[in-house]
């Protein structure tokens, strides 16, 4: 047998599939299992022997960005290996997406949920651009959800390199209710800001509970949006009505974000609003979005274990979620109120009481100080 | 950029420096895997070599014992030449289809690497061009239809593009990205242009010259041995070694500038295509000692065929057993409160049957 089927194999052995758990039309998905560790992975397996061109688009975008990118808010691609006429893509576990738990009805986000899920995509998604990467498809289920409750950008099946000045891109990308008004109008020349749009309307869902933008069709989701942003101006977005698809979707007034978005504090409002700007060259930057005051202030960003988890995981302790926001609270308090004295003689266990909130302060640490 | 610190080395792994001071090139496939020292490199294709050549002469003994003492097999350098010929061929397919320079280099850099797995006596470097080809167009976002490629490639069907195409991607170990010197000198050629002392006149040819080194390099050793920014600066420095050097100097990395000399020397050493006469020799050669298995309908093919289909056979039997002994053993009545173990052994056996 050749080397290079011989790797193909040892890779393939290492891997085992345990049961089908997703079939889409060009790929199934398994969860599998690392035969030497028993660690749980899912196995992506694409039929590469249906299609006439051989390895389809898709799975080459995955292959090539997912071989290259690794982050801790990055879905990690452990392995590839072929069999038959198959491409199988081992892929890191994860639990949930954050669709699912928008749509949990049964879960309540405190402000400091919503920051560590908008901090930990912002995070990625910083990554990717960084690599001249852009994702071109995300909305809440491609949000992955890891059981440590980190959260992973996902499916790469649409992702390309930024392409250099000049040269022209499809504007048939991101999911509808995600895309930008530059792609609607036809623009064939864009860039990581596309990304942010698509991040605004899903920090706008993990408020509103509900999808912010949810247009029918490409002139309804324009209409969607001018009616909730206002339609724009040629002062708002310089030479929008060039754009190859311009078409007036008619006169709708600006609103204030706030009458929508009650509860939020001005920070909030303030990095949502930067992320829907219509003209693209001033939308924020995933770099800047990292650096904004909304990400410094109190409440920091909820620990990522300590976040909402849906609640069929949890249903042997169903209020699992909160206790765990709950015991935040009293711990940081508890620790401060504890006595010097009770410090020394019972220093083990004050040790192991600090651990959650010196955690705490490190996340917040970290996803900003180093973004 | 640490151009002096990306002195070639043999490390698989990038080093122990923290991720977030680990520059981009550095955490990325190319720099991890696909990085040799000279040595390294010879070392490599001469152990493919001798490996082949005692794997093929094995097959032929067994065909007929006594024959391979007549064969002359290809040695790395006569397998390097063939390679080189094909690698220029890409750049005419890639002037007939218009091709981007991406894909064009890209298709270069699979072709190299492929053969730093593989040998040309097992896969004709010809076919694995054509695929490599077709695969870059695909990894470089510029997509043509199957058909529509080997519809303006003579002697060439859809099947014989596709039959490599997943061979290819493994030898690649799946690592489609590459870095490309043509793309570092576009950026050099972006900063010189704010240098104080760059000139006033003559700068098309410069820039030009300067690609048209970076292309050569393409026939060369080059990119598996120094950073794709070494490479751009070394043709920078063959085109206009004063712009070349004042760069270094507007970057206080004057200490690349060493390092740059034995790049320039390689690329005026091996960057021009391979003589015609000596590759048809080679390939002459090539027709006597391919590896007998590779060959449609060849007896060691069949016997080869017939083993996998065996083998094949054997595996789908103790399946088939597998799950009949499952069925029988499961007390369809007994066993749904205890356990699920049953159901779990069948759905097992079941799922490995379409890979």
């Amino acid at each position: 047998m050749d080397t290079v089927e011989k790797a193909n194999l040892e890779r393939q052995r290492k891997w085992a599939k345990v049961k089908k758990v997703g079939e889409g039309a060009y790929a199934v998905v398994y969860q599998g299992r690392e035969v030497a560790t028993g660690r749980k992975v899912a196995i992506k397996k694409i039929k590469v022997g249906q299609f006439k061109d051989g390895l389809d688009m898709s799975a080459v975008r995955e292959v090539k960005y997912l071989r290259e990118l690794h982050h801790q808010n990055v879905i990690e691609l452990l392995d590839v290996f072929s069999s038959k006429t198959n491409l199988n893509l081992v892929l890191e576990w994860l639990e949930a997406d954050l669709e699912k738990i928008i749509k949990d009805r049964s879960l309540v986000f405190l402000p400091s949920d919503i920051k560590s899920w908008a901090v930990m995509t912002f995070r990625g998604l910083e990554f990717c651009h960084r690599n001249f990467v852009l994702h071109r498809d995300l909305k809440p289920n491609n949000l992955l959800i890891a059981a440590d409750g980190q959260l992973k950008i996902a499916d790469f099946g649409l992702a390309r390199d930024f392409a250099d000045p000049g040269y022209k891109m499809t504007c048939q990308v991101i999911t509808l209710w995600y895309r930008p008004p530059e792609l609607l109008f036809g623009s064939r020349h864009y860039s990581s800001a596309v990304d942010i749009w698509s991040v605004g309307c899903i920090f706008a869902e993990l408020m509103l509970r509900t999808p912010y933008l949810p247009g029918e069709s490409d002139i309804d989701q324009l209409k969607t949006i001018f009616r909730a942003l206002g339609t724009p101006t040629e002062d708002d977005w310089p030479g929008h009505t060039k754009l190859p698809d311009y078409m007036p979707v008619g006169q709708f007034p600006k609103m204030p974000l706030r009458d929508l978005f009650t509860a939020a504090t001005a920070d909030c409002l303030n990095l949502l609003s930067k992320c829907l700007i219509y003209e693209p060259r001033k939308r924020v930057s995933a770099r800047d979005a990292l650096h904004h005051p909304y990400f410094f202030a109190l409440p920091n960003p909820t620990h990522p274990s300590k976040l909402p988890k849906i609640s069929t995981q949890a249903s042997s302790h169903p209020h699992e979620d909160t206790d765990g926001n709950v015991e935040m609270d009293e711990l940081g308090p508890g620790v401060r109120a504890l006595p010097p004295n009770k410090l020394k003689r019972k220093l083990s266990s004050a040790d192991e009481g600090r651990r959650p909130l010196a955690r705490r302060l490190d996340f917040s640490q970290s996803s900003l100080g180093s973004p | 950029m640490a151009l002096a610190t990306q002195q070639p080395n043999g490390d698989d792994e990038p080093s122990t420096k923290p991720a977030h001071k680990r520059s981009i090139y550095e955490a990325s496939t190319q720099y991890r895997h696909w990085r040799y020292s000279p040595e390294q490199l010879a070392q490599t294709r001469a152990s493919l070599n001798a490996a082949a050549v005692s794997a093929i002469r094995i097959t032929i003994e067994a065909e007929s014992p006594g024959s391979s003492s007549n064969v002359t097999f290809l040695n790395a350098d006569e397998e390097r030449l063939l390679v080189k010929l094909y690698v220029s061929k890409i750049t005419q397919l890639c002037g007939h289809f218009r091709f981007p320079e991406d894909v064009e280099a890209t298709a270069a850099s699979y072709l190299k690497r492929f053969y730093l797995k593989n040998t040309v006596m097992d896969w004709h470097p010809k076919n694995v061009m054509l695929t490599a080809l077709f695969l870059a167009t695909k990894t470089c976002n510029h997509p043509i239809s199957l058909d529509e490629y080997t519809s303006h490639i003579p002697n060439t069907s859809p099947s014989d593009v596709l039959d490599l195409e997943f061979l290819i991607a493994q030898s690649l170990g799946f690592e489609f990205a590459v870095w490309h010197p043509h793309r570092a000198l576009w950026g050099l050629w972006l900063d010189v242009q704010s240098l104080e002392d760059f000139p006033k006149e003559g700068i098309t040819e410069i820039y030009d010259t300067a690609l048209s080194h970076i292309r050569a390099s393409r026939l060369t050793d080059a990119e598996l041995i120094f950073a794709p920014s070494q490479i751009a600066l070394a043709c920078l420095a063959l085109s206009s070694p004063t712009l070349a050097a004042a760069w270094a100097r507007s970057k206080s990395s004057e200490n690349v500038l060493p390092i740059l000399e034995s790049i320039q020397e390689m690329i005026t050493r091996d960057g021009s295509p391979p003589n015609v006469e000596a590759v048809r020799d080679v390939d002459r050669r090539l027709k006597l000692c391919k590896n007998p298995e590779k060959v449609v309908g060849s007896k060691a093919y069949l016997a080869k065929k017939d083993q996998e289909e065996k083998a094949a056979a054997e595996k789908r039997a103790r399946k088939a057993e597998e799950v009949r002994k499952t069925m029988e053993e499961s007390d369809p009545f007994g066993e749904a409160l205890t356990g699920k173990h049953g159901d779990e052994a069948v759905d097992v056996a079941g799922l490995d049957d379409d890979d």
